[in-house]
């Protein structure tokens, strides 16, 4: 009876926070897309599953996209200062959505592999076993690696467009989890599989501890989570310093950890050759490019008036990450994993951009972004074509020759590989230019030097691909080139589309970045 | 020095030695009787320190959820919980360093950042109250409130993936 009088009057005195449910419509449509694909894993039957499962998700993105479209030019800080809404947060969400475009593309593709695809038939059952034995030929699919894919995508647009580190932090958690699981779900060799998600979780979970304990101190330096907070609390306070850097390093190793950069890139290889490569060529590209977004903005608004501070600190992992990625690359016989290491060192090359400091480098950054996200994307697609009795066939040895057998898809590959070295026409060289010219206009001539040096490297690797594929002789028990379906066709055609308009006509994107550079703070 | 500062002391004394203690027993299960323990000390801490709520919170979630997810854990699979079994690994040496030097560096730091800090325990009573808090969760966060439901809602699915074969067929 009391709480029955009470709570009109609660309700009275609580005033409700105000959302711009507008500002947020590109997460709601891919938060609620995953919810759907929840209920029709309830209670679709199993034949309609894949296919509806399908369509949910890419009504998501594409209405995601869409609503991201519409909110271009928008300048917002909504739900009580936790998200904003401005040019770097848009255009990472637009490349997040299109990269997922593809990749569930590239996860919904079921002619390569007896009807299954790539993704396991039943999680549940041992490695090994009979049971597995039975179901691997079959066409059965677990099909609620489609809602799981939402809600990490989900995350990935929250990342970059948290403006308060607690809402950070929540959003991280929800990009991780699903790609966790998700990594241990590859049909074949599911050891090394169950392996790779088992220590992607467990690195992971220690570098959110991170990033929780550096969100800690800086809450104790600065009395707030909000990164404008934080950014005001740099200008005046001068006390307690030895938080602030605490803070400001630990919570670096938890953004480092997720774009995969020295010293915090030993996952990387194996995570990436174990997971399903949908799974891994959604990593590869989303969550780097979300992490990305994510970082720049903690760097560029909140401790934007320390840069003199940190700086240095991201030289040094800069040049790291560009030197240790291109090295171990040339060292590695799996192409799958050379393709890891090649996406450590472009994470150096685009921290590069990022240690410019300047608006300049956060276009190049993010028009980078784009440009390594759909090449890589397609990259990793052209993997899942080249197969054998045990599936991909990712041994270096086994590819040679492709170009005589299949130039269609060895010649889309070479494309892709010039991009990654950053060969003019290509749009790995309109990225490397801009984040590289960014760097030395704000006095960074030293690293530009060994950035050059290191694409130089990295171009060592690429090429010699190239040069196996066209110019040996194939090998007699050799892999064959599967035919690719329409979904993979359609993921692989937008990449080297991507790569090879943005190579000869950068402008228009180039502007669009340079506009889109500008944080709100 | 108060008697509210002695108890402080003693209970922030009883949750480092059990905590030591949780890391070198012999047996999972007793190591997580101790978890239980150094968790209930730092529950009367947030006593002392007023946050009434964060305390109860800690002992229903921590002390209580938790630790019995980690007997049932114990319980259902194959762990070895009978006594003499060997559960230290070689790299024992290295992570107490890892360990002992973090402890230290973080213990200097923040015994620098706020030695002159000092708050008065009767002008803050109240904001550690239900009130606040849930001002604060249904307000200023709560965006990352209902984003932490859609977390457990992958958790769940992932679950379901990874444990249950498909029941019947349709």
């Amino acid at each position: 009876m009391s709480t029955a009088q009470s709570l009109p009057a609660l309700a009275a005195d609580f005033p409700a926070p105000q959302i711009a449910y507008s500002a947020l419509s590109p997460m709601v449509a891919v938060f609620g897309a995953a919810l759907i694909g929840v209920l029709v894993e309830a209670f679709a039957p199993r034949r309609a599953r894949a296919g509806l499962q399908l369509a949910v998700a890419l009504l998501g993105l594409l209405g995601g996209l869409l609503a991201v479209g519409l909110l271009a030019g928008t300048r917002e800080v909504t739900a009580v200062g936790a998200v904003a809404v401005d040019g770097p947060a848009l255009f990472v969400q637009g490349t997040v959505l299109a990269l997922g475009v593809a990749a569930m593309l590239l996860l919904a593709e079921r002619s390569l592999e007896s009807g299954g695809g790539a993704i396991v038939a039943q999680a549940a059952t041992v490695p090994g076993s009979a049971d597995e034995r039975a179901l691997v030929g079959t066409d059965h699919l677990q099909t609620e690696v489609f809602p799981l894919a939402m809600l990490a995508i989900g995350g990935m647009l929250l990342f970059p467009a948290s403006n308060d580190l607690l809402l950070m932090f929540v959003a991280l958690e929800v990009l991780s989890l699903p790609l966790y699981l998700m990594c241990g779900l590859a049909r074949r060799r599911r050891l090394l599989s169950q392996e790779a998600a088992v220590k992607y979780f467990l690195l992971g979970a220690f570098s959110s501890a991170f990033f929780l304990y550096g969100l800690a101190l800086l809450y104790g330096y600065a009395g707030t989570v909000s990164l404008p907070g934080i950014a005001a609390a740099t200008q005046v306070t001068a006390s307690n310093d030895g938080l602030l850097y605490t803070g400001l390093g630990l919570l670096t190793v938890g953004l480092l950890f997720k774009i995969s950069a020295v010293p915090f890139h030993s996952w990387t290889p194996d995570v990436y050759q174990g997971a399903p490569t949908p799974v891994t060529a959604l990593m590869a590209t989303g969550t780097k490019v979300a992490a990305f977004g994510a970082l720049l903005r903690v760097y560029y608004v909140a401790f934007g008036a320390i840069r003199w501070d940190w700086r240095p600190l991201l030289w040094v992992i800069a040049i790291a990450t560009m030197a240790v990625g291109a090295l171990l690359a040339i060292t590695q016989r799996d192409v799958k994993r050379m393709l890891a290491y090649s996406s450590v060192a472009h994470a150096g090359f685009i921290l590069t951009g990022v240690v410019a400091a300047t608006r300049a480098g956060l276009a190049g950054s993010l028009f980078y972004l784009l440009a390594y996200g759909f090449t890589t994307l397609a990259a990793f697609g052209i993997l899942t074509l080249v197969r054998d009795a045990d599936g991909e066939a990712t041994d270096l040895s086994s590819w040679a020759g492709l170009g005589r057998r299949s130039p269609m898809v060895a010649g889309a590959f070479a494309i892709l590989l010039l991009a990654l070295a950053g060969i003019p026409l290509t749009s790995g060289f309109t990225g490397k230019f801009a984040v590289f010219s960014a760097a030395a206009d704000a006095g960074a001539a030293g690293l530009v030097v060994v950035a050059v040096v290191c694409s130089a490297i990295a171009a060592f690797f690429y090429v010699r691909v190239i040069v196996l594929m066209f110019f040996n002789e194939p090998a007699a028990d050799g892999p064959t080139v599967a035919i690719p379906g329409a979904f993979t066709s359609a993921a692989l055609a937008l990449g080297v589309a991507v790569t090879v308009v943005l190579g000869v006509f950068p402008s228009p994107l180039l502007k669009l970045a340079d506009q889109a550079a500008l944080f709100i703070r | 020095m108060t008697t509210k500062d002695v108890v402080f002391g003693a209970l922030g004394l009883l949750a480092c030695c059990s905590g030591v203690l949780v890391v070198t027993a012999r047996n999972v299960i007793h190591a997580a009787l101790w978890l239980v323990v150094t968790l209930g000390a730092l529950a009367a801490c947030y006593l002392l320190l007023t946050a009434d709520f964060v305390a109860w919170v800690q002992v229903l979630i921590y002390a209580g959820a938790i630790v019995v997810l980690l007997l049932f854990a114990a319980m259902l699979t194959r762990a070895p919980v009978g006594p003499g079994q060997d559960l230290d690994s070689g790299n024992r040496p290295a992570a107490a360093l890892v360990a002992g030097g973090v402890g230290v560096t973080l213990v200097t730091l923040l015994v620098q950042a706020f030695r002159s800090a000092y708050v008065d325990l009767d002008r803050v009573a109240g904001t550690g109250a239900g009130r606040p808090i849930g001002d604060a969760l249904f307000r200023s966060y709560v965006l990352p409130f209902e984003i932490a439901s859609v977390l457990l809602l992958a958790a769940l699915v992932g679950a379901i993936v990874l444990t249950r074969p498909e029941i019947g067929r349709r």
